[in-house]
């Protein structure tokens, strides 16, 4: 009896095992995705952002992918290689690949591409290394660099480096060209049809995809749906199939117990989120380490994200995100200690006065929904503890609060900030000392120096071997959370929400996430 | 009063015996009405509250004291706990007072707005009249939360921005109540009789007309405080509050993102803003009552 039933059970686990093998990617299907944000164009190469990245990696085909393990695999590229200096960087494309309009895609289209990027992307230090390209036959390109740049590959996949075809976009000024939101022709797995500027647009399969067999999906509607509670309904309904970059604790907490629903907070590594309180270094009293140590012992971080963001964000605990391979690991992680801040601040000279307050400061903090001005609350209460009377600043709008914070206009803020993949890219702008821009959103608006910190991040922004990078960017980072110019937090609570019982492969399983082709992407 | 056998004091040698003094006889007539004076004593109290709780509690409403969503009574919370597990108790106690001051000075300005331009209105009419109607009409048409939502958010949510904002949205009804008066009370024979003995505009506006006008208004006034506290719990709800001044809108829009899970959060700023609202509403009825000619001789 024990035997037979042991065999049943072997049998029923076989039939289980099976099933899950022949579940084969098929094609066909349509798959519907909604978005809060919808963007002007879809031109990767003019534009940061995620509204530009996740139609734009599926309209044009960039020269690498990156799985989830931070290694490149062939796309656009055949093959790559790195002299030994360095100093150039030689690409050889596939020979079988097409833009949308049938013309083949060469060398040319490179060049013109990575020359645009360098003259047109916000992200200026990510291809400012790269001095001239040569095109010695239709297929090979070769990069000629000013200094090692690590990144290189990096940024020659997903929206920071497609290929976009000359013939289309060369002529004229490239950020008025129509083609960058309608009839747009590049070459990835997927065509664009149709374009409702922000309501909808949809997306058709690339017949002509050099992926040999790809991609599955038929069609892709992206809809634009900013209210939460609509998404809600949406993805509950199933008019919805797939969501991203879902923060809200409430809604996750609902969709979680929908079987249909698969909630993840994976594929979110590279474009690394991080959300921290930054000081102004220039002014008082935060121009003392002290204060800001202080400052930073008195944060619950638990609190906010078991309270505040209901567990779905992650404690981060320096410049770089828990995602990446450059984590953090022996920093101070500034354990909550309400005594510890106040005895930093009596030695800092700020003993309280007769109403038991020590300091009067200000605090802002973007204008980004309930999560953030909740946040804002629940610093000042919690700073109050250690004598400290924290008023908080509503700017009217998100272009005021960049106004405010970019000009230097403040002592504190709740900002996010994005790691782009490599620190080069997304973590040195925010403390090189030459990176101190008054008025451009994002820079070094903490206005931190330290010499040696900019030492250590030269030397790393130029060095290969990843391994020596790694000790570089724990050396860099365990003097900037020492110094403390911001006080870490945790990671923005960025989910995937996608329907289980539809759709197969999501584009979950790689350090860009939705911002990657979604060509293995299947309709069950 | 006029039938006690104590001796008339010098000021009452002028009057006539028979005829009320005009407060007095206003009182009587208040004082009839049960719900008029127990929407006074409650509004007095949440008054109460608000000048004097946070002398006698000297609490910080701020405070994260306990466990976030703490129910009433549970732990020693009478009221429970909020979302980042404050006191709701001395919450909606302290709230008192930012949700008074905003109510009051919204209908401060409401009043002033609408008197000024409706006695213009009213006294001088022809085109003095039709420019400030058609300029009272285009604020009427605008949707007044959608108006006082852009203003607020335009210069940033502060207790004096809300309260101007609210003001400047809901003028339109007292002044076309003020036209109304002046218009009717300008061609009775004791206004034409100030102006034959020569007085000028700005007397007979503000001493003659004004104060014959004045109880309808009030009257208004008194409802117009509870609509502006509505309108505050609105506009916070929305997000669109202080969020360094502790007040009931304040508390609901904080916790509104949990109102299946932990109710008494909402609920309990919630009951503050209703008995507030019905206070002033029993407050204005009773007034509009007791200024009634026609039910003083029941």
């Amino acid at each position: 009896m024990r035997k037979l039933f042991t065999a049943l059970t072997c049998a029923a686990l076989s039939v289980a095992v099976a099933s899950t093998a022949v579940a084969e990617p098929k094609r066909g299907g349509t798959l519907t995705f909604s978005y809060r944000l919808m963007a002007g164009h879809f031109n990767p190469a003019i534009a940061s952002g995620t509204p530009t990245g996740i139609p734009g990696t599926q309209l044009f085909a960039a020269l690498l992918r990156f799985d989830d393990k931070w290694n490149p695999h062939p796309y656009l590229a055949e093959s790559w290689n790195i002299s030994d200096d360095g100093l150039t960087v030689t690409v050889k494309l596939r020979d079988n690949a097409h833009f949308h309009d049938g013309h083949d895609i060469t060398s040319e289209d490179v060049k013109f591409s990575i020359e645009t990027y360098k003259a047109q992307h916000p992200f200026k230090p990510m291809y400012a290394p790269v001095e001239s390209i040569d095109t010695p036959d239709k297929l090979t390109t070769v990069f000629h660099l000013s200094k090692p740049h690590p990144a290189i590959l990096l940024a020659f996949s997903s929206q920071l480096g497609v290929v976009i075809p000359k013939h289309i976009y060369g002529e004229g000024d490239i950020r008025k060209n129509p083609r960058n939101s309608q009839d747009v022709v590049g070459s990835g797995p997927f065509k664009l049809k149709e374009h409702k500027p922000g309501e909808y647009m949809i997306l058709e399969r690339n017949d002509d995809y050099f992926m040999p067999g790809l991609p599955y999906v038929d069609r892709i509607v992206y809809k634009k749906i900013v209210e939460t509670t609509s998404q809600t309904i949406a993805l509950e309904k199933g008019d919805v199939d797939m969501t991203a970059f879902a923060v809200d604790p409430q809604l996750l907490n609902r969709l979680k117990k929908n079987p249909d629903l698969t909630l993840t907070p994976n594929g979110y590594s590279a474009i690394g989120p991080l959300e921290w309180l930054a000081f102004n270094t220039k002014n008082k009293p935060f121009d003392d380490k002290k204060v800001r140590q202080a400052f930073a012992y008195a944060i619950d971080k638990n609190f906010i994200i078991n309270v505040l963001y209901g567990g779905y964000a992650q404690r981060s605990l320096g410049p770089i995100h828990p995602g990446s391979v450059f984590a953090p690991k022996d920093v101070n992680p500034y354990t909550l200690d309400l005594e510890k801040a106040k005895s930093l601040l009596d030695e800092a000279g700020y003993k309280p006065g007769a109403d038991g307050v020590r300091i009067h400061t200000t605090l802002d903090y973007i204008p980004g929904g309930a999560a953030w001005k909740r946040k804002a609350e629940y610093v000042k209460a919690q700073l109050k503890k250690i004598g400290v009377d924290v008023t908080i600043k509503t700017s009217s709008d998100f272009r005021a609060w960049i106004k405010t914070v970019a000009n230097h206009n403040f002592d504190m803020t709740l900002d996010s900030v994005f790691n782009w993949g490599d620190p080069v890219i997304g973590v040195h702008r925010t403390y090189q000392a030459s990176n101190i821009r008054a008025g451009v959103p994002w820079h070094n608006t903490q206005q931190y120096v330290n010499p040696e910190v900019d030492k250590i991040m030269d030397e790393a922004g130029q060095e290969l071997d990843q391994e020596k990078r790694k000790v570089l960017y724990q050396q860099m980072q365990k003097i900037v959370v020492d110094d403390a110019p911001i006080a870490y937090l945790h990671t923005s609570p960025y989910h995937t929400i996608y329907n289980n019982k539809r759709i197969g492969n999501p584009p979950v399983n790689s350090i860009w996430g939705v911002c990657a082709p979604w060509d293995e992407v299947y309709i069950k | 009063m006029a039938d006690t056998e104590a001796p008339p004091t010098p000021m009452d040698d002028t009057e006539p015996v028979r005829i009320e003094h005009p407060v007095v006889e206003f009182l009587r007539m208040y004082l009839r009405n049960w719900a008029a004076i127990a929407g006074f004593l409650m509004f007095m109290a949440i008054v109460f509250a608000a000048l004097f709780a946070p002398a006698l509690l000297q609490r910080d409403p701020f405070e994260m004291v306990w466990m976030p969503f703490s129910p009433p009574g549970k732990d020693g919370y009478l009221l429970g706990t909020d979302n980042l597990g404050r006191d709701l108790l001395i919450a909606v106690i302290y709230g008192a007072r930012a949700t008074l001051a905003v109510g009051a000075s919204a209908a401060g300005i409401t009043i002033f707005i609408g008197i000024t331009i409706g006695s213009l209105a009213g006294y001088y009419r022809g085109w003095v009249d039709e420019v400030l109607m058609r300029i009272t009409e285009f604020f009427q048409v605008l949707p007044p939360l959608l108006l006082a939502m852009v203003l607020v958010s335009l210069f940033s949510p502060t207790l004096p921005t809300v309260a101007i904002a609210i003001g400047v949205v809901s003028w339109t009804g007292v002044a076309r109540l003020a036209r109304a008066e002046f218009m009717r009370i300008r061609e009775l024979e004791f206004v034409k009789a100030a102006r034959s003995i020569g007085s000028r505009d700005r007397r007979i506006i503000w001493r003659v007309i004004l104060p014959n006008a004045l109880p309808p208004l009030i009257v208004n006034a008194a409802l117009t405080v509870g609509v502006a506290i509505l309108f505050e719990a609105a506009l916070s709800f929305l997000g669109l509050s202080d969020p360094n001044v502790m007040s009931w809108g304040k508390l609901i829009g904080d916790n509104r993102d949990y109102l299946l899970d932990a109710p008494w959060t909402v609920t309990m700023p919630g009951v503050a803003i209703f008995l507030t609202v019905l206070s002033v509403s029993l407050i204005g009825d009773g007034l509009n009552d007791a200024f009634n000619p026609r039910l003083r001789e029941r």
